[in-house]
């Protein structure tokens, strides 16, 4: 029978042993986790839903910069060391309840920072979760303004909101000759749509030239009547703010109604090849926006030593051409890449780290194949990377795209007025 | 002030685009009317079509109205082997037959979608149609796209093929007598299995060719088929569960009633409209806009 001070001793000894392990668990948390030789990324995508198509453009891009680097350079230089970049994903489901919950778990897994979803929607909801549990989060993949009209302190994006692209491309748009005198702007509604068709609006009315008329309509709407009832206006350019299935239902009907505007003008996924297998025939000759194309001319960058280079390395990989998602993901992980040379911090990263890291991608500015990353601070989209040139794209014959505006950019002439369809 | 330019062509596209609908809604009615199938695949099917003809059209160099019969033998000949299982899961001892098929159909959707997305990803795939391209314009009245118009006509001409074949033939006869009474059809020496196979086969190939052409029209999808059971659930209600030339009526309300909800009122407003006229009809007439569905009698 067991003696009574023998069972307060063991009581005792297993109290002590205890408050031993939490106290040590308490250190290591302080420390930012149990001890790693690798940088530990948590990416929160799209891998299953709707948005998959997205969530893979994205998937690709984030792999694209962690395999680049830890192939060719061992990882991440830290004080003579250097270690490798893991990137563990979490599915967003397309849906943005799933996204938030992924990203807790991705944290909960001892992530040191993030690497953001596909769509606004999405990260709307990734946001404050970066924000309460203070780590760093860059987005390579949301364009709705009110992502960086929040003012997160935690949340970077590389590119630029919709706001700026939808401006910028109808107002080069709207200086070709001959120069359109009315436009009629219609949108998806849904919030990066409805913002891509308020820039575009905003653009032309600063213009000074006529909106016959804006609205905005459901994701499956029959667009014989959108068409219908623009062809009554008879607008000089017809510009769509929407995903790529709009895109395609819109100038389906066009072609069947015989509606054909000076332009069309489409935001986003003009250039992808979704677009160009889903609208066929159709798709020549459209008008789309962008912020990065494999043919931009520029040289030099972390990584990658050309925007070709980065597009030849993305088809021998992945069978298929990047487009600026893509792009803006990979740089997502470069900047990361920098930031986290001169924080000069070894993986796991403290909390301590973490907010030091924000300070250091506020302050940064790293050169890629993608363009100059700078982040603005405090203006009117917080963390936002709007330093980049938005092109004025158009897809020829055979659905590549060239590059047409504005005229500083412009590498060929637009075919414009784009013909008629029983003229192609 | 009305414009009559565009108040004709708003309703020429409504008409067509209760076409397509009349297309889609044949097949879902005579399902449920002869083998009290709720068939909650039947949005599904119109995706797959739509699938097979992006896919057969390029492999065979040829438009993709000319894979329709392939599509059609394809896809009645799956039906009739589906049919079957349909019928295993809403007979015998089993509770609430409507609800056991709702649930087997809705399955059979959900794994149509799926593989689909997993085969060609979820990209929308263009189903060649240069032959039905452009429209034809009528001085007066407005432009009839081509592709929608040939639609339109194929669902018609497929109603008058199923009307003809049930009222005019010994099978439709036994097709009939199955749904009016099965005990007694059986007892009268009718194959119930077989003539079943058939009806759920016809639905489907119409269904499936259906989809072809919607994919001419559109595009093919897999995210399109939710939206086309939707309607087909709007066009049955609307007919009256089981009434074959309720279809065309239904038909032509939706398509009209989208159309002119999207132009003079608001592309946001269209599912609200819809579904408003749905409640007044089941509140109003159970049995359907003409009151001959099966809840009349």
């Amino acid at each position: 029978m067991p003696r009574k001070h023998d069972d307060r001793r063991t009581f005792l000894k297993s109290v002590g042993a205890a408050a031993t392990t939490v106290g040590l668990a308490g250190c290591a948390g302080l420390g930012g986790g149990p001890e790693r030789d690798t940088f530990l990324l948590g990416a929160v995508t799209s891998l299953s839903g709707d948005l998959r198509f997205g969530g893979g453009v994205t998937q690709r891009g984030y792999d694209m910069w962690a395999d680049t680097i830890n192939r060719e350079q061992g990882g991440i230089e830290i004080g003579g060391d250097t270690y490798e970049v893991e990137v563990e994903y979490a599915d967003a489901q397309s849906n943005p309840s799933a996204g938030a919950d992924a990203a807790s778990q991705m944290i909960n897994d001892g992530a040191d920072a993030l690497l953001g979803p596909y769509s606004s929607n999405v990260t709307l909801s990734v946001c404050p979760i970066a924000e309460q549990n203070s780590i760093p989060h860059i987005t390579g993949s949301a364009e709705s303004p009110q992502i960086w009209q929040e003012g997160y302190e935690y949340s970077f994006g590389t590119i630029p909101t919709v706001s700026i692209i939808g401006n910028e491309a109808t107002s080069a748009l709207l200086n070709l000759e001959p120069q359109p005198e009315s436009v009629y702007v219609t949108g998806v509604n849904e919030p990066f749509s409805e913002a891509t068709a308020v820039s575009m609006r905003t653009a032309a009315e600063d213009a000074g030239v006529t909106v016959e008329n804006y609205e905005l309509f459901p994701r499956d709407t029959d667009y014989t009547n959108v068409v219908s009832a623009a062809q009554n206006a008879d607008p000089d350019l017809h510009l769509h703010g929407g995903h790529i299935g709009s895109h395609v239902d819109l100038v389906s009907a066009a072609s069947q109604l015989g509606y054909t505007p000076n332009g069309f003008l489409m935001h986003y996924g003009v250039n992808t090849g979704s677009y160009k297998e889903g609208a066929g025939a159709q798709a020549p000759y459209t008008f789309g926006a962008t912020v990065w194309i494999p043919s931009v001319d520029r040289s030099g960058g972390v990584l990658f030593d050309s925007p070709q280079a980065y597009a030849d390395a993305a088809e021998a990989a992945y069978g298929s051409a990047p487009d600026y998602t893509q792009a803006g993901s990979t740089a997502a992980g470069i900047v990361y890449q920098e930031a986290l040379k001169e924080l000069n911090a070894a993986p796991p990263l403290s909390q301590d780290d973490k907010d030091e890291l924000i300070g250091i991608l506020e302050e940064i500015e790293v050169n890629t194949f993608y363009g100059n990353v700078t982040f603005e601070v405090g203006g009117e989209y917080h963390h936002n990377n709007i330093n980049t040139q938005t092109l004025l794209i158009q897809l020829g014959e055979d659905g590549s795209p060239t590059i047409v505006g504005p005229e500083d950019a412009a590498t060929g002439e637009p075919n414009y007025p784009v013909p008629a369809w029983d003229e192609r | 002030m009305v414009d009559i330019g565009l108040f004709t062509q708003i309703v020429i596209n409504g008409l067509l685009l209760g076409g397509i609908y009349v297309t889609i809604g044949v097949g879902f009615s005579l399902a449920f009317g002869v083998l009290e199938v709720v068939d909650f695949a039947v949005g599904e099917y119109v995706m797959v079509g739509a699938f097979m003809g992006a896919v057969l059209a390029p492999l065979f160099g040829a438009e993709g109205v000319f894979v329709i019969p392939i599509v059609l033998v394809v896809f009645f000949a799956v039906g009739a082997l589906i049919q079957p299982l349909i019928h295993h899961v809403t007979t015998g001892d089993r509770p609430h037959p409507l609800l056991m098929g709702l649930v087997f159909t809705f399955g059979l959707a959900t794994f149509l979608r799926g593989s689909v997305l997993t085969i060609f990803g979820p990209n929308s795939q263009d189903v060649p149609s240069s032959l039905l391209t452009g429209g034809i314009e009528v001085p007066g009245l407005g432009t009839f796209p081509v592709v929608r118009t040939v639609t339109a006509v194929f669902g018609v001409t497929g109603l008058a093929v199923f009307m003809y074949y049930l009222y005019r033939t010994r099978g439709g006869m036994a097709i009939r007598a199955i749904a009016e009474d099965r005990t007694n059809a059986r007892l009268m020496g009718i194959n119930i299995n077989r003539y079943q196979s058939i009806a759920y086969g016809a639905y489907a190939a119409l269904t499936g060719s259906a989809g072809v052409f919607i994919g001419m029209t559109f595009n093919a999808s897999p995210g399109m088929g939710l939206q086309y059971t939707a309607f087909a659930f709007f066009m049955v209600v609307l007919a009256g569960m089981g009434y074959l030339p309720g279809v065309i009526v239904a038909g032509i309300v939706l398509g009209l009633t989208q159309s002119f909800t999207a132009v003079y009122i608001s592309g946001n407003a269209v599912l609200l409209v819809l579904f408003a006229i749905i409640y007044v009809v089941l509140l109003v007439s159970p049995a359907g806009i003409l009151g001959k569905g099966e809840w009349a009698t």
